[in-house]
């Protein structure tokens, strides 16, 4: 009993000294903190088209033959620093070369249309492409899964007359078609 | 036992008298003693959060990169510090993406910027974030001169000069940083 009367009285005298520790500690320095938030939308840019931004194939037809010439070529276009930010897709859509003049259902043994294959490279590994006329296009949108920025280049190729290749085209000084290609942030 | 019963009245009788032969004014000393102890109190930041909202150009020749932001202030009132030799520090953390995969090239996934906090002291207490483009190394840390009396002031920590590594291209998402303003005695250095 006498050992325990003579302990209390030192626990109690060491109390306060401790207390004041931790207030001297905790209270002469002071810590705010301020939060920054901000966001950064998923968008995408096409890029920059090379060139005049068409393609100028010339002259469509065999003179010897009037028929499609099986040489048809053209330099391919690149959409200079094409980027996404996010998750994306990118379609090609086209529309066949088209007699812009001649707008009458042509006579038999004749077509006013030229198909033909745009595919878009460098974007996703699996090429988008899409060929006009054809029933179905699967390839026509590729998905890439993160932010990217890439040349993307456009070809195009595979041409054919509408109709059957032993078709011979109207004359017409003009012949249009439209590749349109289109990359858009997707969740 | 009967004894004993009388030498204790007697011992009353002559104490007694003692006491009446002193004067009717007595005065004593009491001591109080007391303790200030150091304290340091930065007021609540006002506002607590900045929300810059987007921080990406959305058209022009900037599109997609970090956009032209107008520096942003956070208040922290009647701060004070009740002693001398106090100091402001402040540590900056860059904002990054919440999504944390390392960005493909071409992008990033961090916002450097600098917090500056003044009205303390002579100058400012200043750090700029130097974070890499992946978010990686994202704090900075700014201590600013002594201030050589006790003081009481709004402290002002304005956020400025937000910039990306590189000046990519931001990837997409939500971005957050923090700024840790602190207030305390120039020998403690954290």
């Amino acid at each position: 009993m006498r050992k325990l009367l003579l302990l209390a009285p030192l626990v109690i005298a060491a109390m306060p000294g401790a207390a004041l520790a931790q207030n001297s500690g905790a209270s002469n320095t002071s810590t705010k903190n301020v939060g920054v938030i901000g966001t950064a939308p998923a968008m995408c840019f096409a890029g920059t088209v090379s060139g005049n931004g068409s393609y100028d194939l010339g002259v469509l037809i065999d003179t010897a033959t009037g028929q499609l010439r099986s040489d048809l070529s053209a330099p391919s276009k690149v959409l200079v620093g094409s980027f996404c930010t996010g998750r994306s897709t990118i379609t090609v859509e086209a529309t066949p070369l088209a007699a812009q003049n001649s707008t009458v259902a042509p006579p038999s043994g004749f077509s006013r249309q030229v198909n033909y294959t745009a595919t878009a490279t460098g974007w996703t590994t699996t090429a988008a492409s899409y060929t006009t006329g054809a029933a179905a296009n699967s390839a026509a949108t590729q998905t890439r899964a993160s932010a990217y920025t890439n040349d993307i280049t456009v070809a195009i190729s595979g041409f054919s007359t509408s109709g059957g290749q032993s078709l011979r085209l109207v004359a017409d000084d003009n012949y249009l078609g439209l590749v349109t290609v289109t990359i858009a942030a997707v969740n | 036992m009967k004894q004993t019963i009388g030498l204790s009245a007697l011992a009353l009788m002559l104490t007694a008298s003692p006491a009446l032969a002193q004067s009717n004014t007595a005065t004593g000393t009491v001591a109080i003693d007391g303790q200030v102890r150091s304290v340091c109190i930065l007021g609540d930041p006002n506002p607590a959060l900045v929300n810059l909202g987007q921080i990406s150009a959305s058209s022009g020749p900037r599109t997609g990169k970090i956009d032209t932001i107008a520096p942003r202030t956070v208040t922290l009132p009647a701060s004070f510090c009740n002693f001398a030799g106090s100091v402001v520090r402040v540590t900056t953390t860059a904002m990054t993406s919440s999504d944390t995969t390392s960005p493909q090239p071409g992008f990033t996934r961090a916002v450097n910027y600098t917090a500056t906090a003044s009205g303390w002291a002579v100058g400012t207490a200043a750090a700029t974030s130097s974070a890499l483009r992946d978010g990686t190394s994202p704090t900075a840390t700014g201590t600013g001169a002594t201030q050589p009396l006790p003081k009481i002031a709004d402290i002002a920590v304005t956020l400025s000069n937000f910039t990306t590594p590189g000046d990519l291209i931001l990837v997409a998402g939500n971005y957050s940083g923090n700024v840790v303003v602190t207030l305390g005695p120039a020998a403690v250095a954290d």
